[in-house]
């Protein structure tokens, strides 16, 4: 379990796109539920508690992200067997770009109300 | 004969090889049938394809004469309907998915160092589901009784009330079947990517084309059982009357929509990922130089892999999905142009710096890069909503698609063809022919499909049967129609080519191209068990390293060079480093992935003609044989008849306590459980979304009975687990009885969810909640029967002496099914009856 944790593990080729899945499932159903159960009224614009909630998850997914890449770079600087240095670079690439996907599907939430 | 194969071979050596031969043979005439090797299965699936290819190639052209005119009365309406219909779905589930397969199975061990696929016997099972299934699917043309609502589907166009008679019912089960096929070849290919490469060949040494299609596969195992729940709730929609995707009911047509893009997005990367697979082996070798940026490729296919499957809803942008989900879908959809994109760049760059020749598969690659960058355009353009909605449904998305398609996976796969040609036959394909062959498709699919852009933006619907020349489009079909002509010809050149080569083809040298990849250190054509000796690797490019590598193969120079235990066997090495960990002892030719696949097709073709007890009998037998095609296992004489090995070498797989069954359990799992996860989907989006949904005020499923059942599941998880610690422990004591108890506590399972159904008297035809219910409960049902089974056999082979402390691995198998059901049944019990009891009884 403990290898599995390592930077340099191949597991982290996923485990980036795994958390990107994991928080565009989160947000897209979360998105259909509310707006099922509970839709704001369109006259408040993109000020809702929909909004927001799906703004502070993309937020904290990207900060993670970029944290996750970061870790992977500083990883890979440290690693001594070729391999290990091969996976954790390339997994902070995933990583970093799956940080930018989160931030660009999840920005329009800035301009577009929830339920319309 | 093959040219590393010669008479001066020493006669220990030759002894090897006809050795190798005899424990590898593949049996002639009627015997053909239980042929379970990898090279003979993958052409199976590629010639099989290839028929497939012609007849969806007719149908397009049925489809081109009739529009070439307006007012064209060649075919009547519902014929056309028919037409249509059978050419998207010939063209992607017999075509376009079991070709690459054919190809993956073909060349993965031959790439990577092995001698055959890790479970034989399934990928022979999977061909078997493949071929009746087609045959069952096109027998409806010849029928006339074709499915006509388009190769989507959608409801409610194709359900019951919209399209009476036998057309969608061929779909729904013939695909189904299909699909067994399409789940064997990936479960099968991630394994044995991941767990028999040979000697030192570490993860990131692997061949590109291994990681594409290591990729393909684990999109298949996770994006295929989405379309098979869809069609089989529709079926039973069209047979039973069970609501899932009628309002009336409390079901949903959208619901049908999102199962089917939730595969129907990924198949068209499933299809892309082995064409780009081909492009980024054969590249390199006519640059003349390794490909630049190998981590980026890597870095590239993973993102690919993930992202597609955020794209579904861009094909139900019209659906009246909220701007904001739209906006999430578009922008994911915009997205996946970026590992696109450093894939073509890496491949420019690569030509950019190498020495590039312009040989024939070269050629094909160029056409690729022109049409499939023309045709990722558009599909950035499509990604954009209102430009989406402009041209929905119109002849534009019908060319993007092609574009995509014909150019991301056609123009690929012909390189490759070319290019391996000579490993199959051993002889040279004729250039001449084969420029006017690319020559008349590349120009014909361009006169096709480019034009049809335009008659798309002029607004022509892509299934209109026919057209008033008052709409201006007459010119534009004409020309399409003779571009589609002029592609059928290169076709027909194309074939006569290939044909041709096998007579009169020159003698191909050992390695035609000076390639680097491993497949061309062996014999051509490919002997059954691919390499006599298998050799250790440290690099990408083991022939580029070291070119005398086929002939000290041949020379059994390397490992596993000994036969007189008369196993095929492999090497099973870390999915990681490389590091040898088992021999991997494969099964020999059998009869029961026949058998087995030939009552599946009983059970088909019942449920088609309503037979449903004839239907209920061929089940129980296809039952019994895949359990007598088990109990061919492990340390069963018939698998393993000697369990020594050679001193120095790793044990027998079925010796130990992690072999690749353990990964093709956990793997198939992954393919279960996005089923599952698909079914709790449907259960919530039509709890959330379906304006007629009924949740009744109270849950019909007795509390005490569920929680009795969950808790003989969870006993029997738990001893089973004390059991395989034991068998750690090296300790077998108990084994037997062990296995006969934890059997009786998913028996006991069974019987309680059985009481659960009975007593809960559900209306599976009056709604959609009951009909749900009812699908979920027998889900766990028929896992809980599986895992009871299963135990019941373990138990008997511990008593033949199959399974022990010395063969360890089956109850570790066996175990990862009932952690499965475990989590399965507990998530079950929270979504069905804890959700629903707490959230109160409102829809």
């Amino acid at each position: 379990m403990k290898r599995l944790l390592r930077m340099t593990h191949p597991i982290h080729l996923v485990v980036g796109p795994t958390l990107w899945g994991l928080w565009f499932v989160a947000i897209y159903a979360g998105l259909s539920v509310a707006c099922s159960v509970s839709p704001p009224a369109p006259e408040q614009g993109t000020l809702t508690g929909i909004n927001v909630a799906v703004g502070l998850a993309t937020l904290a997914t990207t900060v993670l992200l970029l944290g996750l890449s970061w870790a992977g770079v500083t990883a890979a600087r440290r690693a001594e067997l070729r391999r290990d240095c091969y996976f954790a670079f390339t997994s902070a690439g995933i990583h970093l770009f799956s940080a930018g996907a989160t931030l660009f599907i999840g920005y329009p939430v800035v301009f577009l109300p929830p339920c319309i | 004969m093959s040219d590393t194969k010669d008479a001066t071979l020493p006669p220990g050596i030759r002894r090897l090889h006809e050795g190798m031969a005899r424990v590898w043979a593949n049996p002639s005439g009627l015997g053909a049938l239980t042929v379970v090797n990898h090279t003979s299965v993958g052409l199976r699936f590629m010639v099989t394809g290839a028929v497939f290819f012609l007849i969806g190639g007719l149908l397009a052209m049925l489809i081109r004469t009739q529009l070439a005119f307006p007012g064209n009365a060649f075919m009547s309406h519902e014929t056309y309907n028919q037409v249509f219909s059978m050419h998207g779905t010939v063209m992607m589930f017999l075509f376009a998915i079991p070709i690459l397969e054919g190809v993956a199975i073909y060349m993965i061990p031959k790439m990577i160092g092995a001698r055959d696929l890790v479970c034989p016997r399934l990928s022979a099972f999977g061909y078997f589901c493949y071929l009746f299934g087609g045959i069952i699917l096109t027998s409806s043309l010849v029928l006339e009784m074709a499915p006509s609502s388009g190769w989507f589907m959608y409801t409610p166009l194709s359900s019951g009330e919209y399209s009476p008679g036998l057309g969608s019912d061929f779909w729904l089960l013939g695909i189904t079947f299909v699909e067994i096929s399409a789940l064997s070849a990936g479960v099968e290919l991630v394994v044995s990517i991941l767990r028999t490469r040979t000697e030192g060949m570490a993860l990131h040494k692997m061949p590109l084309f291994a990681w594409y299609i290591l990729a393909m596969a684990l999109m298949i195992v996770v994006g295929f059982p989405p379309l098979i729940l869809g069609s089989v709730l529709l079926e039973l929609e069209r047979a039973a009357g069970m609501p899932f995707f009628d309002v009336a009911g409390g079901g949903d047509p959208v619901l049908w929509a999102h199962l089917f893009w939730l595969f129907g997005h990924p198949e068209v990367y499933i299809i892309f990922l082995p064409g780009a697979g081909i492009v980024s082996t054969l590249l390199p070798v006519f640059a003349r130089r390794p490909i630049v940026g190998y981590g980026w490729v890597v870095a590239a296919i993973v993102i690919m892999g993930f992202i597609s499957f955020g794209l579904w809803v861009h094909h139900m942008f019209t659906l009246g999905i909220p701007q904001l989900a739209l906006a999430f879908f578009s922008a994911a959809s915009m997205l996946v142009a970026i590992p696109t994109g450093i894939q073509i760049f890496v491949w420019l760059a690569t030509l950019w710096l190498g020495r590039p020749v312009m040989s024939l598969p070269m050629l094909w690659i160029v056409g690729f890069l022109v049409i499939f960058v023309l045709g990722g355009l558009t599909g950035v353009m499509l990604a954009l909503v209102p430009f989406n909605w402009q041209v929905h449904d119109t002849h534009f998305v019908v060319a993007h698609m092609h574009y995509v398609l014909v150019g991301g996976m056609l123009f690929p796969l012909l390189a490759g063809l070319y290019y391996w040609l000579p490993l199959v036959s051993g002889r040279m394909p004729s250039e001449r022919l084969g420029k006017w062959s690319f020559w008349l498709i590349f120009l014909g699919f361009n006169v096709t499909f480019l034009v049809m852009h335009w008659t798309g933006l002029l607004g022509m619907r892509r299934r209109v049967f026919t057209y008033d020349s008052a709409m201006g489009w007459d010119i534009y079909n004409l020309i399409s129609s003779v571009g589609g002509f002029m592609m059928s010809a290169g076709v027909a050149l194309l074939i006569l080519d290939i044909t041709l080569h096998f007579r009169f083809g020159r003698k191909a040298p050992q390695n035609p191209w000076n390639a680097g990849t491993l497949e061309w250190a062996m014999p051509k054509p490919p002997t059954p068990y691919n390499f006599v000796s298998l050799p250790r690797l440290e690099t990408r490019h083991p022939l580029w390293d070291d070119p005398e590598l086929p002939r000290t193969i041949a020379a059994g120079k390397h490992g596993l060079n000994t036969i007189e235990h008369g196993r095929r066997e492999t090497w099973g090495s870390d999915a990681l480093t490389g590091k040898l960990r088992e021999v991997v002892h494969l099964p020999t030719n059998s009869w029961w992935p026949f058998f087995a696949a030939l009552a599946l097709a009983v059970v088909c073709i019942c449920l088609l003609v309503k037979l449903y007890p004839l239907a209920g009998v061929a089940t129980l037998v296809a039952v019994v044989f895949l359990l007598r095609w088990s109990w061919e296992n492990g340390a069963h004489p018939k698998a393993a008849p000697d369990a020594t090995v050679a001193p120095g070498q790793p044990p027998l797989h079925s010796r130990t306590m992690n072999g690749p069954g353990v990964w093709t359990m956990s793997v198939s799992h992954l393919a279960n459980g996005s089923l599952y996860l698909s079914l709790l989907f449907g259960w919530f989006y039509l709890w959330t979304v379906a304006p007629e949904w009924q949740m009744p005020e109270t849950s019909p499923l007795s509390l005490p009975l569920l929680a009795g059942a969950g808790l003989a599941l969870t006993l029997g998880t738990a001893w089973l687990a004390k059991l395989v610690r034991r068998l750690r422990g090296h300790s077998d004591s108990g084994l037997g009885g062990g296995m006969y108890l934890v059997a009786g506590l998913g028996a006991l399972q069974s019987a309680l969810l059985g009481l659960v159904i009975w007593r809960a008297e559900l209306a599976p035809s009056e709604t959609a909640h009951d009909a749900t219910l009812l699908v979920a409960l027998a889900y766990v049902l028929i896992h809980a029967l599986l895992g009871a089974l299963l135990c019941l056999l373990q138990g008997l082979r511990v008593g033949y002496g199959f399974v022990g402390a010395e063969a360890p691995l089956e109850p570790v198998v066996v175990l990862r099914l009932w952690y499965y059901n475990l989590i399965v049944y507990w998530s079950l019990f929270v979504a069905v009856w804890v959700m629903p009891t707490l959230l109160g009884g409102a829809s």
